[in-house]
């Protein structure tokens, strides 16, 4: 399990064990974050799953495929540098820790 | 000795029993009758999902895979071939590009559900929902109007499979030939003339500057037109179904139709027409104390998982409240559905214009005749009478 804070838009804090593997939107979904839409279903198609990722995570992350980069195009809040789509976010014992702020709209 | 056959008729009359015995007792089962592990749980499914590494799509999804379809589709490869296959056609269905569809569609569902008015009893398959999917369908893809109800019945029957042989019979081979000529009928009348519309793009694309080969053009549009209409239409059998059963939920959602959002939601849980798809594992792997060969099979059984208890409290509940948010009824991760935005439009309309002129209902049938397939779940017919 990997622990992973979610900020939900009114600052509330909700801190979840992710199991290794999983997306980050996907334990959001199975955690009740309201934060996260993804209404894609986790396929890189819809934009509805964006977070900001704490500066000192972001750069330790492994950098954004093209498809999630011409996805972040369709963000519907501020495109951040450290904007991502958690449903291409992978929980790994690495990123026990990590902090992700969520937008305050995802459609 | 419990057994689970994905085959049995009973199974698909009420497979939920069954996979309570799964989750609870056999979380990973070998099935010696559909020659595959079974997964049952929510989380050992969205691991599996989210593991494509391990859980390789390649060698087909059915449950009862087509004849050379394997590998040449969007739920049959893996990435990165997959992601580049998808980025082709899924510009489509994002949402922002089907705002377009929408009036179409709300047309389309009031047109249909119209001649209904003058009925006190009907099947709300073959006199509503398969007329208004094929009609979706024939719109959303611009394919030519005068063969609807002829591909409308080869989507259904593809999909089946022969219960005693566990396997697919002559005539789903032939349905899906036949569907495979119908689509490479229209590729070639769009590379004729090509307009702007999905098969269009899809049939003269590159990838990376490697043209799709024709296999993948041909049965991945013969893919997305069975989904369009097999998928689409069971999925609205099971929701209108729901309806019927469960008359304080249809009340309230004919009372206020924005609560068919979440009605469509909770019945993608409780019972979504898509019930098991399958994967092959690349390497060993154990789980729950048993160790999976590479090579092996395994199901990933969606519709238990949205009735695992570990997930959803109190999972056979239809509650139109809940907001199930995470469900499996579309599957999940790289292989998620494409279609679900559409879907969900499409639903909504579709019931509101029914709701409008058949409010008050409730099903004629106490057993059902259910569709033969080791994937999909849904009725063959569904007579409702009004009350």
């Amino acid at each position: 399990m990997v622990m992973i804070t979610y900020i939900e838009p009114n600052g509330s804090e909700q801190q979840i064990d992710v199991p290794e593997g999983w997306s980050l939107m996907q334990a959001a979904l199975s955690n009740g974050v309201e934060g996260i839409e993804g209404e894609c279903g986790g396929s890189c198609a819809c934009a509805t799953c964006h977070c900001y990722v704490d500066d000192t995570w972001a750069e330790r992350l492994p950098a954004a495929a093209d498809n999630e980069l011409e996805m972040l195009d369709n963000v519907a809040a501020e495109r951040r540098p450290t904007s991502r789509l958690s449903c291409q976010i992978k929980a790994s014992a690495d990123l026990a820790g990590m902090v992700v702020r969520l937008p305050d709209v995802q459609s | 000795m419990f057994s689970f056959d994905p085959y049995a008729p009973a199974v698909d009359a009420d497979p939920f029993p069954f996979y309570k015995t799964l989750r609870d007792e056999h979380p990973c089962f070998w099935s010696k009758e559909a020659n595959m592990w079974v997964l049952s749980r929510y989380a050992d499914i969205v691991t599996a999902l989210n593991d494509w590494q391990t859980f390789s799509s390649a060698k087909g999804n059915l449950m009862t895979e087509l004849p050379n379809r394997a590998g040449a589709t969007l739920g049959t490869t893996d990435p990165p071939r997959h992601d580049r296959l998808r980025g082709l056609v899924q510009h489509a269905f994002m949402r922002r590009n089907l705002m377009n569809l929408v009036e179409p569609i709300k047309q389309i569902a009031r047109d249909t559900a119209a001649p209904l008015a003058d009925l006190q009893q009907f099947d709300f398959i073959e006199d509503f929902s398969s007329k208004f999917t094929v009609r979706v369908l024939f719109a959303a893809l611009g394919l030519p109007l005068g063969d609807e109800t002829q591909v409308r019945d080869k989507a259904v029957l593809m999909v089946q499979s022969d219960p005693r042989t566990r396997a697919k019979g002559p005539e789903h081979i032939a349905a899906y030939n036949w569907m495979q000529e119908y689509a490479s009928g229209v590729i070639a009348e769009r590379r004729a003339h090509p307009k702007d519309d999905l098969i269009s793009h899809f049939s003269q694309a590159e990838i990376d500057g490697d043209r799709l080969d024709e296999r993948e053009v041909l049965l991945t549009t013969t893919t997305l037109i069975m989904a369009g209409i097999e998928s689409l239409g069971g999925f609205m059998a099971m929701f209108a179904l729901n309806m019927a059963d469960y008359a304080d939920a249809r009340r309230q959602c004919v009372a206020n139709p924005a609560l068919l959002e979440d009605a469509v939601e909770e019945s993608l849980r409780f019972n979504t027409s898509a019930q098991r798809f399958r994967r092959c594992l690349t390497r060993d792997h154990t789980l729950h104390g048993q160790t999976m060969r590479e090579g092996d099979f395994v199901c990933l059984a969606y519709g238990s998982g949205n009735r695992d208890e570990r997930q959803f409290p109190n999972p056979d509940v239809y509650d139109i409240t809940r907001k199930p948010k995470g469900h499996l009824g579309f599957g999940g991760s790289v292989h998620a559905c494409l279609g679900t935005t559409i879907a969900r439009i499409s639903v909504k309309a579709a019931m509101e214009a029914f709701h409008e002129v058949v409010p008050d209902y409730r099903r004629v049938q106490e057993q059902l005749p259910w569709m033969p397939s080791s994937t999909f779940r849904s009725p063959l017919r569904l007579e409702l009478a009004r009350v």
